[in-house]
């Protein structure tokens, strides 16, 4: 991170202080699958709203007052600006209380934080997306993004599968890139039921089956820890090299800046260096910090 | 040009200092060794003092610290800011050790993104260190470069030179606060080489030597040998005392509180040795002990001088003194395996 980027977001900081939240309100709620939920929200400064920027693969933290802050990706896509989106899976204390509000909640709001996906070196590339569950958030921010400057870019493979048909979340976008003849997505489930119609099988497993052309391409893979295990594998056997494999790496985090130290590994800190990483930044500790 | 004054006259210097600081000073009133603000009189630390237990970090970084106020009314909230504490500080008589500490925590509250609660308390704060004539077994500040009676870490530098303490101006600060000093007397050749003296005397009393030489490629290579760590972790009880009295961490937590409608939002120190601290709701990736004890040791001989250039550790011996079951840092980093083990 650059020294222009650190000024270029002090603007945001809420009274010049980077861990004061700002308010924001939530617009609306999607639920997703059972236990994920999509967030609308506004800062509630218009002005801030307005003149607030990030880019696709940052994160903020998000605080329901009096219970505690966790930091989540933007995962809607600065190309479309009516509001802001993160989603959030109901699995502890911030995010079971999320889950409780309602729309009109107001929460707090600190960031963008990190680094995002470098779309410059993504420019006049095949993009192959590979994603499982809810990681899928971080990357349908890029993926829009993306769609939204289509002649910028070639080939578009996504890949993305969840447990269970009722465990896809983001069916909408699921759904616009299935219709959209210039993508090709591939949606799996682990398990099927009877009213499923796609494929079966796990995500490297189908990966390999898509068998996406390593030439000229960067795959960008988010998903749950244990598929990304798999994932990377499964890229090299294609012919992928570590420089060519993006992810986006989620760690315990408390401040969000570099300071509180929970998400180091080796040197680097996810929050401050990343979230985003190529597999050859992190490849040496996958096996044991990850 | 260097100055000196009488012990005897110590208690008047801390006096006059406390006109315009709040002054902090060696105490164990509640218990333990901290730095505490003074009390007006009491100058009996310049006999019991050899350190605190714990370190000066508290008073920038507080074991709990409230960060903003939030008020809530009708499910909308307002938040508080926290009241801007120009409150002048100085520090008497903290330890070379200690005032590299210092030093090297201002790297990460620096870095990036500038932490306002610790670097406005830095701003505000005059360290007037005190040189160190009777360090520990435990101690090993000269295996890091450090000596106990020098430092360019401090705006002063007080050395023990019989009946009176030699002071050295060493930042520009430090000659300001000499300058508005009544009571200080210029220091002549004797007393400098009385003081040189004393120095040497101190260094050479730090009988305890750690090879640091190509610690952090040796960390590096063998942060996999799973076997070498579960040894070095072996005794551990995971109480997180090494951290959070060391004066170079400084992980924190972040946590709310909200009582009917009036809130806050809190930080306090955490550990990388509880298992806790990485805890996420699908997996943890530090749950094993042995992991946690090597995340603390590679942060600061391996981690911290790839990012900083310099191993975030003083020397100041507390982890091993202050140890229930006598972990010992300088045998775990005596032992790290020379070369990766084949396979790896």
């Amino acid at each position: 991170m650059t020294v222009s980027d650190i000024s270029q977001r002090q603007k945001f900081f809420a009274q010049g202080n980077v861990y004061l939240p700002h308010i924001a309100v939530i617009e609306k709620i999607i639920e997703e699958t059972p236990g994920v939920r999509t967030f609308h929200f506004n800062l509630k400064d218009q002005k801030l709203q307005k003149d607030f920027s990030f880019q696709s693969g940052q994160f903020a933290q998000y605080s329901v007052f009096g219970i505690g802050e966790a930091p989540f990706c933007i995962s809607s896509s600065p190309t479309r600006r009516g509001h802001l989106e993160f989603a959030a899976q109901k699995v502890g204390k911030v995010t079971n209380a999320l889950h409780r509000l309602g729309v009109g909640a107001e929460i707090g709001f600190r960031g963008p934080y990190g680094n995002s996906f470098p779309l410059d070196s993504l420019k006049g590339k095949n993009l192959v997306f590979v994603s499982g569950g809810i990681g899928l958030a971080p990357l349908r921010s890029l993926i829009w993004n993306v769609i939204d400057n289509r002649n910028k870019y070639k080939k578009i493979d996504i890949v993305y599968g969840a447990r269970s048909p009722a465990d896809l979340c983001f069916k909408y976008d699921l759904d616009a890139w299935d219709k959209d003849k210039t993508v090709n997505m591939v949606t799996t489930v682990d398990r099927g039921d009877d009213t499923w119609k796609g494929k079966v099988g796990l995500v490297p497993k189908v990966l390999e089956e898509v068998a996406p052309s390593a030439e000229e391409a960067v795959a960008i893979v988010c998903g749950p820890p244990i598929m990304i295990r798999f994932t990377f594998p499964a890229l090299e056997k294609l012919g992928f090299k570590p420089e060519q494999m993006l992810t986006t790496l989620e760690k315990r985090m408390k401040c969000g800046i570099g300071k509180c130290g929970r998400c180091n590994i080796g040197n680097i800190y996810v929050c401050r260096d990343g979230p985003v990483f190529s597999y050859a930044q992190i490849k040496d500790f996958v096996s044991s910090e990850y | 040009m260097a100055k000196k004054i009488s012990k005897k006259d110590i208690a008047q210097l801390l006096k006059a200092w406390s006109q315009q600081f709040a002054v902090l000073a060696p105490s164990r009133k509640r218990g333990v060794a901290e730095m505490a603000e003074w009390d007006g009189k009491d100058v009996s630390f310049l006999d019991w003092y050899r350190n605190t237990v714990v370190p000066p970090k508290a008073s920038f970084l507080p074991p709990m610290e409230e960060m903003f106020r939030f008020q809530k009314d009708k499910g909308k909230y307002s938040i508080e800011p926290p009241s801007k504490n120009g409150q002048k500080q100085l520090i008497f008589g903290i330890r070379p050790c200690d005032a590299r500490a210092m030093a090297i925590l201002d790297m990460t509250f620096e870095d990036a993104y500038q932490d306002p609660y610790y670097l406005s308390k830095r701003k505000n704060t005059l360290l007037v260190g005190l040189g160190c004539a009777n360090p520990y077994e435990s101690c090993f500040c000269t295996s890091l470069g450090i000596s106990p009676s020098e430092s360019a870490d401090v705006d002063l530098m007080l050395t023990d030179i019989g009946d009176h303490f030699f002071i050295e101006e060493i930042t520009a600060k430090g000659k300001e606060l000499t300058a508005k000093t009544s009571g200080l007397k210029d220091a002549n050749k004797d007393d400098e080489a009385e003081a040189r003296k004393a120095k040497e005397t101190a260094y050479n009393k730090v009988t305890r030597k750690l090879d640091t030489e190509g610690i952090k490629d040796k960390l590096l290579a063998s942060f996999d040998d799973e076997e070498f760590w579960q040894k070095a972790a072996a005794k551990c009880v995971s109480c997180g005392i090494c951290t959070l009295l060391c004066p170079t961490c400084y992980c924190f937590d972040i946590n709310d509180e909200l009582v009917k409608d009036e809130g806050a939002r809190f930080r306090s120190w955490d550990s990388c040795g509880f298992s806790l601290y990485t805890r996420m709701p699908m997996e943890n990736p530090r749950e094993e002990k042995w992991r946690r004890v090597r995340q603390k040791v590679c942060h600061k001989y391996e981690f911290y001088p790839m990012t900083f250039d310099i191993i975030a550790c003083t020397g100041c011996g507390r982890c091993i003194r202050l140890c229930p079951v006598n972990w010992d840092i300088t045998k775990v980093l005596e032992s790290v395996p020379a070369e990766a083990k084949a396979g790896k």
